[in-house]
């Protein structure tokens, strides 16, 4: 440790004055005078002492004596009076504390001063004011002509009422503020169900905003989306969500359809589908199982075998996947040939009326097959088509019937060589897959399939953003054997990854819209 | 000692459970109350002013407010409690834009300054001691001039010229002012060692009798380096406050500005 220093001496009649504004400006060199400074800092030395005028009883002028502190000196006051030691005047030294004055009072110049001077001058205000970026939504382009139609600046201006203002505005607009700056009771009250002042100015562009709900209250724009947080604007959270969905008092008018609600995983009401256990209504037959893992399923052109992605294809934004098509994706296994001798003909798809007309222009058709320079040849070949037909299937109206209504897979039992077996139908028939219903006249009628696109409407959903995920552990595909099953997971399936624990997002806002397309800025 | 570890002990109590009242409350309403932004600030503003008004308790002595002591515990946690604050006023994120960034700039040198002060004040004070030769800040200037006048008066006494060479050379800078001021705050004594170590090599060319004048030069060194040294720790535990008191006001003129232009802008939003 240091070594100990003896403390100084002092000369305790010489006191500092610490706690005044100004010491003298002699104290430095250790010759303080005893009166020091005044407070306004002046140099109040005048001589070591004020002699006092001695007059003996009996004499008219009297004597003058030296009153100095610490003895008389040896010269004596001068004869008019005055002592004969002047002291020598000093410059008064401001303290610590007088510079610490100083410097808190610059300070507090300089910050005045900088408030007024960006005050005053519009655009500095708004850009030092302004307590973040502004949203793209709110600052780019489309913004731009946007409030050149609606007359307003593109400024502070477009959404506060006092954007425009210099202090003197800004200070009344304050307190005019509703609630007011000292309405703590009033703030501590404030309900989101309440629009605020600032909302008339979102309502500029989005006049008629149309909440989710048509029944719902008017919400406040800014209690959910709060501006000036980046070029973003701030996501909608779920205790802006929870605020009334989570509250039984103000949820009560909807408690039939809409539970009181607070996390996806956990109160969550289960997908209606599910809850309802709804069935997929269209007639159309199709064995989700059989088509992923039955044996008889043929290997698709290239040695493809046959997938979910085969046929479930996504959009182009990757959200949804597109309907299926006969065409594209079953024509290549259904080929609905009729005639195995003659593979090239095929029926028509998607009308029943134009599979009645195409049955009954046959011959045309098997004409058009034949060759055409020698018309008796070709007679000849239409109608050894034809026999073979009949042979196969009977009358024509045998072979409509047949094309129509018949389920059949496979054909009659055959034997060829040493092995026998079933051989394949000829055509399985429409009603194979189809709903078909005898028609009163004419062809039979077939009920159209109806694709449903979307389950969960009130819901959005982005199947790319699930690329990782194999189809089969959402959908239970590899188990329905029956067209009517909704493929679509309960939600228990969709809470095992959206959770807190699992570490992804289960937000309202991830699913859920607040608005419909229709409040977009007008 | 025992009294300053119950203060210790009651005042960290107070602001962990404070702190956690804080925070708790943050939790339960920072959504549920749409304008709770305000009334957090509110609550950071009163906290502020209590905080500005200790400034103003010092000069108003002469009512009977409490213990000045008492005031400046309490300054201590609610500065720490007030940093809470702050952090959920802001929603502990970051601030945007040019007047937020100032005001919270602001707020952190205030608090900082704050904190090294408080630092100061715990561990100056004891260096001081330990190295003695108590002395008032305002003395100093005078006592310098005299130990000045007694090394002069010492150097040019002497018979040879050799010791006033070396006093015109190397001691009369030391003596004319202070000196290492930083050296002395970070307890280095190289300075010191190193004219120490001139002054004996300075020995070897001395009679006896200008020996102990060499003696004597030593000691008035090691008497201004002591001096130095306390000028440097007593500049130190004043000149904290050089920060801390004019940027505590330039906070408060912010801080109402901040006031008005979120009434005036925000127009009740939230």
């Amino acid at each position: 440790m240091s070594e100990q220093l003896p403390a100084p001496d002092f000369d305790a009649q010489q006191y500092a004055r610490p706690n005044q504004n100004w010491i003298c400006g002699h104290a430095a060199e250790g010759q303080a005078c005893r009166q020091g400074p005044d407070a306004r800092g002046r140099c109040c030395a005048t001589a070591e002492c004020k002699p006092l005028l001695e007059t003996k009883p009996g004499e008219t002028k009297g004597r003058w004596r030296c009153t100095r502190p610490g003895g008389e000196c040896a010269a004596g006051p001068l004869p008019d009076g005055r002592c004969c030691r002047p002291i020598v005047k000093c410059s008064p030294v401001p303290t610590l504390r007088v510079w610490r004055g100083r410097a808190t009072l610059a300070v507090i110049a300089v910050a005045c001063a900088s408030l007024l001077l960006v005050c005053g001058n519009p655009p500095w205000r708004n850009q030092f004011f302004s307590p973040g970026q502004i949203s793209r939504a709110h600052s780019g382009g489309a913004f731009a002509a946007l409030v050149a139609t609606n007359h307003f600046q593109q400024n502070c201006e477009a959404c506060h009422v006092a954007g425009n203002s210099g202090p003197h505005g800004i200070v009344q607009t304050a307190l005019r503020a509703e609630p007011g700056m000292l309405e703590l009771s009033k703030l501590a009250r404030a309900r989101a169900d309440v629009p605020t002042a600032i909302d008339a100015a979102c309502v500029n562009c989005h006049a008629g905003k149309n909440l989710h709900q048509p029944d719902t209250a008017v919400i406040s724009c800014s209690y959910c989306h709060a501006e000036h947080q980046g070029l973003k604007i701030a996501a909608t959270t779920d205790a802006n969500c929870v605020f009334c969905h989570g509250d039984a008092g103000k949820m009560a008018g909807h408690a039939n359809t809409i539970p009181v609600l607070h996390h996806f995983a956990g109160d969550h009401p289960q997908f209606r589908f599910v809850a309802e256990t709804r069935r997929d209504p269209d007639t159309l037959k199709f064995n989700h199982a059989r088509h992923l893992t039955g044996t008889t399923i043929p290997k698709l052109p290239g040695g493809r075998t046959l997938d979910c992605a085969f046929c479930h294809q996504p959009d182009a934004a990757g959200a949804f996947m597109k309907p299926v098509a006969f065409e594209s994706h079953c024509r290549v296994c259904h080929s609905l040939q009729f005639d195995p001798a003659t593979p090239q003909l095929q029926l028509p798809h998607g009308s029943a009326a134009f599979v009645s007309a195409f049955l009954r222009s046959l011959p045309k058709q098997y004409l058009n097959l034949a060759p055409p320079e020698d018309p008796a040849a070709a007679n000849a070949f239409v109608q050894q088509k034809l026999a073979g037909l009949r042979a196969q299937c009977g009358s024509g109206e045998d072979l409509e019937q047949r094309v129509f209504f018949s389920t059949a897979t496979f054909g009659p039992e055959t034997q060829v060589g040493t092995l026998g077996g079933n051989t394949r139908a000829v055509f399985p028939g429409c009603a194979l897959c189809h709903e078909v219903q005898p028609g009163r006249l004419g062809s039979p009628s077939i009920t159209k399939p109806v694709q449903t696109e979307r389950w969960l409407t009130q819901a959005k959903f982005t199947h790319a953003k699930h690329a990782a995920t194999a189809c089969v552990q959402c959908h239970a595909a590899v188990t329905s054997q029956d067209t009517a099953d909704i493929l679509l997971p309960p939600k228990e399936t969709c809470a095992a990854c959206h959770n807190p624990r699992a570490g992804i997002t289960d937000s309202c806002a991830t699913c859920h819209t607040y608005h419909p397309p229709s409040a977009a800025p007008q | 000692m025992k009294r300053f570890r119950r203060q210790f002990f009651i005042g960290t109590v107070a602001l962990l459970v404070a702190t956690a009242a804080a925070l708790w409350a943050h939790r339960r309403w920072h959504h549920a109350l749409p304008d709770y932004a305000y009334l957090s600030g509110w609550v950071l503003f009163v906290a502020l002013f209590v905080l500005t008004f200790f400034n103003a308790r010092k000069k108003l002595s002469f009512l009977p407010l409490g213990k000045a002591e008492t005031w400046l515990q309490i300054h201590i946690y609610l500065g720490f409690f007030t940093v809470v604050l702050f952090l959920i006023h802001l929603n502990f994120r970051l601030p945007h834009g040019g007047f937020e960034l100032t005001l919270a700039w602001l707020f952190t040198l205030v608090s900082a300054s704050g904190v090294a002060g408080l630092f100061f004040s715990r561990t100056l004070p004891v260096r001081l001691a330990s190295r003695g030769g108590e002395v008032l800040f305002e003395k100093i200037p005078a006592l310098r001039q005299t130990l000045r006048t007694a090394a002069e008066t010492l150097a040019f006494d002497a018979p040879t010229p050799f010791i006033a060479e070396f006093y015109t050379q190397r001691l009369a800078p030391f003596f004319a002012g202070p000196k290492n001021g930083w050296r002395h705050f970070f307890e280095s004594r190289r300075p010191l060692n190193a004219l120490m170590a001139e002054l004996e090599d300075l020995r070897r060319f001395a009679n006896a009798a200008e020996q102990e004048k060499i003696e004597k030069l030593a000691a008035l060194v090691r008497q201004k380096d002591g001096l130095d040294y306390h000028r440097s720790l007593q500049l130190a535990l004043k000149q904290w406050l050089f920060v801390h008191i004019p940027l505590t006001y330039g906070l408060v003129v912010f801080t109402l500005a901040h006031l008005v232009l979120v009434f005036g802008f925000s127009g009740g939003a939230r």
